[in-house]
């Protein structure tokens, strides 16, 4: 860490998300506001010089040698974390790095990878890995009349119930790995405001052309679906084990896979109607 | 060895984080990151692996709680999966004498029953927190144009585009 105190820090600030105290530090003060928009949703500024996790940009550019530019460095902690001429690339970087902080050291909630959508007063969770077509399915059932909770990550408090998490939708378009970012109003959606309790659990990955037949799950299973993608999992089981378990006390738990997003929208809202 | 010689399965108590729910339990092993369901009939068989009882015994009890047919090679069922999601002390031998059955011949021998008698145990591997989330980044093969968009450590092969771990 002290050959990184030693360079030239011209500007920094911290925070705190989800009860982390996080710092981040650069050596170009022109960068911060745009540091700042790539923070979780829900942080607040701090005034504490002590954080629990620090990140460092160093912004390159032309060097005062000929044919030479200087990259972009991005560390957090002692770890590099990204070196690349293309600052967006680095700040794409700290946005994703930093949200995996928080997600797994939050203090008081419980992170899931997965789609959240609020219906009726209860929240749909469509837990997934990376690809697996839950942006899609979340953007299908908001633009079937659900509100938006999050296209990334189902937040549960220690009662079971999901809070948002209203990051702008990721979308994939042109490549399977770049994604652009929009807001959900863009779809004409609405974003949930307070927390909700978990209603279904959709375990229901994009399979092209599949007939969507799911089955009922019991909820032990449910929990281990689930669990396969908390992000303290293995750092606080029993924490997990309890709030899952809170979480699926009224929930149905469905898994089956499915073809296009649009064409279960409305038959994923309506199986609600009919268990609410 | 032969039916004189019991076997006194005895199940695994450290490192474990378990939850009873309504029909289920959950077990966690804090030793392997495995998370794993038991039903009814694996949870039950489970509890009463104490070092002391008979895998007979043990097939007595499971008939008494749930009149079962075949108790004892429903046990040894729940004995198996159990050993091998590492839930025993110590592997226990099925004795010659005793035949092994599929999964799908004891449904078939329990009949109606079966989907509760069948014992069962699914499991999973706990996620690290970088496997459970969506990262923007491309793993190890998927395509690059720098270190930034790999998956640390992953680190970009530029001339090939793709992304390789060092």
């Amino acid at each position: 860490m002290e050959k990184i105190d030693r360079l030239g820090w011209a500007a920094g600030f911290s925070f705190i998300s989800y009860g982390r105290r996080i710092g981040v530090r650069t050596n170009d003060p022109a960068i911060l506001g745009c540091l700042q928009r790539h923070l979780p949703p829900g942080w607040k500024p701090s005034s504490s010089p002590v954080v629990e996790r620090l990140y460092s940009l160093i912004v390159g550019g032309p060097s005062s040698r000929p044919n030479v530019r200087r990259l972009n460095l991005l560390y957090g902690d002692t770890t590099r974390l990204a070196r690349s001429a293309e600052i967006d690339e680095v700040l794409l970087t700290f946005e994703s790095n930093l949200r995996l902080f928080v997600a797994e050291a939050a203090r008081r909630r419980l992170f899931i990878h997965a789609g959240v959508v609020g219906w009726r007063g209860r929240a749909i969770l469509i837990p997934g890995q990376s690809m697996s077509g839950k942006t899609s399915l979340v953007l299908a059932l908001v633009r079937a009349g659900a509100t938006y909770y999050s296209d990334e990550y189902a937040v549960l408090d220690e009662r079971g119930r999901v809070h948002p998490f209203p990051k702008t939708l990721s979308i994939r378009e042109h490549s399977h790995y770049r994604q652009t970012e929009y807001p959900v109003e863009t779809f004409g959606g609405r974003r949930g405001v307070k927390p909700l309790p978990v209603g279904l659990v959709l375990v229901s990955p994009y399979r092209a052309g599949a007939r969507w037949r799911p089955q009922p799950v019991s909820a032990g299973q449910g929990i281990l679906e689930l669990l396969s993608h908390t992000i303290s999992a293995r750092r606080q089981p029993e924490k997990a084990l309890v709030v899952l378990q809170r979480a699926l006390a009224d929930a149905s738990i469905i898994k089956g896979a499915r073809g296009e997003a649009h064409q279960v929208a409305n038959s994923i809202l309506e199986r609600m109607k009919d268990e609410g | 060895m032969n039916r004189t010689e019991q076997p006194l399965p005895r199940a695994r108590r450290a490192n474990l984080v378990v939850k009873e729910l309504t029909d289920e339990t959950l077990v966690y092993d804090e030793e392997t990151h495995e998370a794993h369901c038991l039903n009814q009939t694996a949870a039950f068989v489970w509890k009463h692996c104490d070092g002391r009882t008979s895998v007979a015994r043990l097939g007595r009890l499971l008939n008494q709680e749930t009149k079962t047919a075949r108790p004892e090679q429903v046990v040894w069922s729940a004995i198996e999966q159990l050993e091998r999601s590492h839930l025993l002390e110590s592997p226990v031998r099925r004795p010659a004498d005793v035949p092994r059955m599929s999964r799908r011949e004891l449904m078939r021998g329990l009949g109606i029953a079966a989907a509760v008698a069948v014992p069962l145990v699914t499991s999973i591997v706990a996620p690290t927190a970088a496997e459970a989330a969506s990262i923007a980044c491309s793993p190890a093969g998927g395509p690059c144009t720098s270190d930034a968009n790999c998956c640390a450590p992953a680190r970009c092969n530029v001339g090939a585009g793709t992304c390789f771990n060092p």
